[in-house]
């Protein structure tokens, strides 16, 4: 009769326990990596009375998370390439809209412009007033090569403040990881439940995916290891690798750019890692700063060396438009009281091409005197328009891009291949962030709780418990017929 | 069996949703501008060629400009060569009229003063102005070109236009050219001639009509021969000063020189229409390369209307069909159909 009122006891327990996973599992359904648990039971240990051997009733043998740990990796690597793609697309976003001519004016409509201004001098060049439509026009060329030479260093440092956060971001992660994993191991020597630390370890780690990729394994003396991909192990057991930045002059640099952030290991810091990164945000944007915005500021210093160097070449065989005296053997005057009477420049000369778009300018002497921008090829003679012409023809010379192609084929090439870039990346991360979808609805439908699951389950579980509290009734009551005997 | 949770459906419909909704924005984005590109990105190859094109009409604008300003000029001149004509007629009719024994010297005094008018006339021809130019002073174009004894005080310079790609066309005869005899025209260089940053091939064949060089028999161009006398101006005078002495023999033998003069101008004006007639071609060349560029441009930019509105109807159905289907999965579960 005891063991009766027992195997009721552990029905009532075992259901009672399933009841109270179910209620776990359904209050937690938002929450974010939870993976639903579920009651292992088994047969209690049977006990031979009177030569029979007989059962015992129902024991709890654990409370198991259902996960898989290839799923949860493939996860992880597809977060790892989705969201390296969407950085990726997002900041090349930012990068195209710089060059955006599509329905507002952009550096190469101005180059025309400028161009133009000197066809037009060509037409007048004895009138003063083009000439300072011709300055105008210059001055707007000026202003463009800057912003979007500006723009583009912008980016950069924008990119070297985004590592600096994503690096703290990082090691943050990092101790959390290494935290649970002392956690997860002091529990489990009790024989405890992990699933839920497990989860957040899980959690953990699918935010380290999305700045880089990452690999886990549980090394041969049981501590959970992580490593980074191309970098190496950044937590083992309780002890972590930190990252660090630290700013590095040109020389050091990975892009040759002053004082550009690089990515070290906390305990190395003579050693950059930047460019090791595999996959997510880091590599990304580092991507993004080393390469695609590396490229683009050469190309643009290199269109602008090109432009001021060529038109002020022309422009330095020109003479002023104003009246020169004559020597006696018919030389010019090198000079007169406003300076300089032919071989000034247009802009200043750019010595080298590193940073000529950046810090373009007209001449002093263009910005002093309108009539030092020389349209005549001799002097004296206001008609002369030969140098406004040979200026407005650098047009269409192929002198930029080792002599093969002209200015604007080399601008429209720049923004070509920014634009194939953009578009591909666009692409990619359409793509990535459906294998993500996949991953993540091949995680769900596994570990996800289903409220319609859970309910059966409930309906199940609590008539099972009705059940094993019937059998302690009638266990009671048949205790009451013997006890009921004497009476 | 494929196992289906809550956060598995909602993520389900989530990227369903978030697809379509996508879709919708960049519809809707291109249906408002009506540009099938809206960023390099969209399509970098149309977007580069669009660009390109859009220079190259703002050049054959500024070419049609120039062309325009071309016109201007080669019309005044030619304008001034008729009248200069005209003059020179005149002043030919008045010597054939006098050159007879026929009129006496009181006469050709009074005579002398009408001729004293053409002079003064054709030097006004001679000192016109289209805006600040002084139109016959070379490239000295600041400097009246005759002073008063029809002294030549403008330089022999030729000015080039570009009035369409790599057409250039002389816009201007000089002084020289016009009023003193033809033998010492120079040939006209192209205006890039003097810049070594140019690749010469291309520029040397450029075609001139105007002025062509005078080459003797040994291939050398003549000196300049003494011209001062031989002037429209110095024929003018020397017909007054005839007139004036009443010597017929002097006017007679002035007359071939009136129809060297005439004959040259002539010249000059037929080869100002053929520059005339070569600009307006260009001109009319450009405009229509201008309409095809817009066209081109066009395909590549805007978006197709019908395309594109047929496009969004369609993912509006998509999309209130997904937001149905998606009424019918949330918000519903087993629990909803257990009784307590």
């Amino acid at each position: 009769m005891a063991d009766l009122l027992g195997i009721g006891k552990s029905g009532l327990f075992a259901s009672k326990k399933a009841l109270e996973v179910t209620g776990h599992n359904m209050s937690n359904v938002n929450t974010e990596g939870y993976s639903r648990q579920k009651v292992i039971q088994s047969t209690a240990i049977p006990v031979t009375t009177g030569g029979f051997i007989q059962g015992t009733g129902v024991k709890i043998d654990g409370i198991n998370r259902v996960n898989d740990e290839f799923i949860d990796k493939r996860l992880n690597a597809a977060i790892s390439s989705s969201k390296f793609y969407d950085a990726r697309s997002e900041h090349l976003n930012q990068v195209e809209s710089i060059f955006n001519e599509v329905d507002s004016e952009g550096l190469n409509q101005i180059l025309n412009k400028f161009f133009n201004s000197f066809r037009e001098l060509a037409n007048q060049p004895e009138n003063e007033t083009i000439r300072s439509v011709v300055r105008d026009n210059a001055g707007l060329v000026v202003k463009d090569f800057r912003r979007i030479r500006e723009t583009l260093d912008l980016q950069a440092g924008n990119i070297d403040r985004k590592l600096a956060t994503s690096v703290s971001d990082v090691n943050q992660i990092l101790n959390h990881v290494a935290d649970l994993n002392g956690k997860i191991a002091t529990i489990e020597a009790q024989q405890g439940e992990s699933g839920d630390l497990r989860d957040q370890r899980d959690v953990a780690l699918k935010n380290l995916s999305e700045e880089f990729k990452v690999h886990t394994y549980t090394d041969e003396k049981g501590r959970f290891v992580v490593t980074a991909q191309g970098i190496g192990t950044l937590v083992t057991g309780l002890h972590t690798q930190e990252l660090a930045v630290i700013s590095k002059n040109k020389e050091h640099s990975s892009n040759n750019m002053n004082g550009s952030v690089e990515i070290v290991l906390k305990d190395r810091p003579s050693q950059a890692v930047t460019g090791k990164f595999q996959g997510g945000n880091l590599a990304a944007i580092i991507k993004v700063r080393n390469e695609d915005l590396k490229k683009l500021q050469d190309d643009m210093d290199g269109i602008a060396f090109q432009f001021t160097s060529s038109v002020n070449s022309i422009h330095r065989q020109g003479f002023v438009n104003r009246p020169i005296n004559l020597g006696p053997d018919g030389t010019p005057a090198q000079a007169d009281s406003k300076g300089l009477t032919t071989g000034l420049d247009f802009f200043t000369q750019p010595l080298t091409k590193e940073g000529a778009a950046g810090s373009i300018d007209l001449s002093d002497a263009v910005k002093g005197d309108l009539s030092n921008i020389s349209a005549a090829l001799a002097p004296n003679a206001p008609g002369d328009n030969r140098v406004a012409i040979a200026i407005s023809k650098l047009q269409h010379e192929r002198i930029a891009g080792e002599d093969s192609v002209t200015l604007e084929e080399k601008y429209l090439q720049t923004i070509g291949s920014i634009g194939l870039e953009t578009g591909k990346a666009r692409l990619d991360a359409e793509q990535s962030s459906g294998i993500l979808a996949q991953a993540n609805s091949i995680r769900e439908r596994l570990t996800g709780v289903s409220i319609d699951e859970e309910t059966a389950n409930m309906v199940r579980y609590q008539h099972a418990y009705e059940a094993s509290a019937k059998m302690m009734q009638a266990a009671d009551e048949m205790f009451k017929t013997v006890l009921e005997l004497k009476r | 069996m494929t196992r289906v949770s809550e956060n598995s459906s909602t993520a389900s419909l989530k990227y369903a949703l978030n697809r379509t909704k996508a879709k919708m924005e960049d519809l809707q984005l291109k249906g408002s501008t009506l540009k099938s590109i809206t960023k390099p990105s969209d399509n970098p190859v149309s977007n580069v060629e669009a660009m390109a094109l859009t220079s190259s009409t703002n050049d054959n604008i500024q070419y049609l400009k120039n062309a325009d300003f071309a016109l201007l000029n080669l019309n005044v001149t030619e304008k001034s060569l008729e009248e200069l004509t005209d003059l020179l007629s005149k002043a030919k009719e008045i010597a054939i009229a006098q050159s007879s024994d026929f009129f006496n010297a009181d006469v050709r005094k009074n005579v002398a003063n009408e001729v004293q008018q053409l002079y003064n006339q054709s030097l006004a021809v001679a000192n016109k102005k289209v805006g600040l130019k002084n139109i016959f002073s070379g490239t000295n174009t600041l400097t009246v070109p005759f002073d008063s004894n029809g002294s030549y005080k403008g330089d022999s310079g030729h000015i080039s236009l570009e009035v369409s790609r790599n057409f250039f066309v002389p816009v201007n005869l000089t002084g020289e050219e016009v009023f003193f005899s033809s033998e010492d025209s120079d040939s006209i260089e192209s205006p890039l001639q003097k810049f070594e940053q140019f690749d010469k091939s291309t520029i040397n064949n450029i075609s001139r009509e105007l002025a062509t060089k005078e080459v003797d028999e040994d291939g050398e161009v003549p000196a300049k021969p003494f011209k001062t006398r031989d002037n429209i101006f110095a024929q003018l005078q020397a017909l007054t000063s005839a007139l004036e002495n009443n010597d017929p023999e002097m006017i007679q033998g002035l007359l071939e020189k009136f129809d060297n003069s005439i004959s040259r101008l002539v010249t000059l004006r037929t080869r100002i229409g053929s520059i005339t007639n070569s600009v307006e071609s260009s001109k009319s060349g450009l405009e229509s390369e201008n309409v095809d560029h817009i066209s081109r441009k066009s395909s590549l930019l805007d978006a197709d209307v019908a395309d594109l509105f047929s496009d969004i109807n369609k993912q509006q159905a998509i999309l209130k069909t997904t937001y149905q289907s998606t009424q019918g999965v949330m918000n519903q579960t087993l629990m909803d159909f257990l009784h307590r």
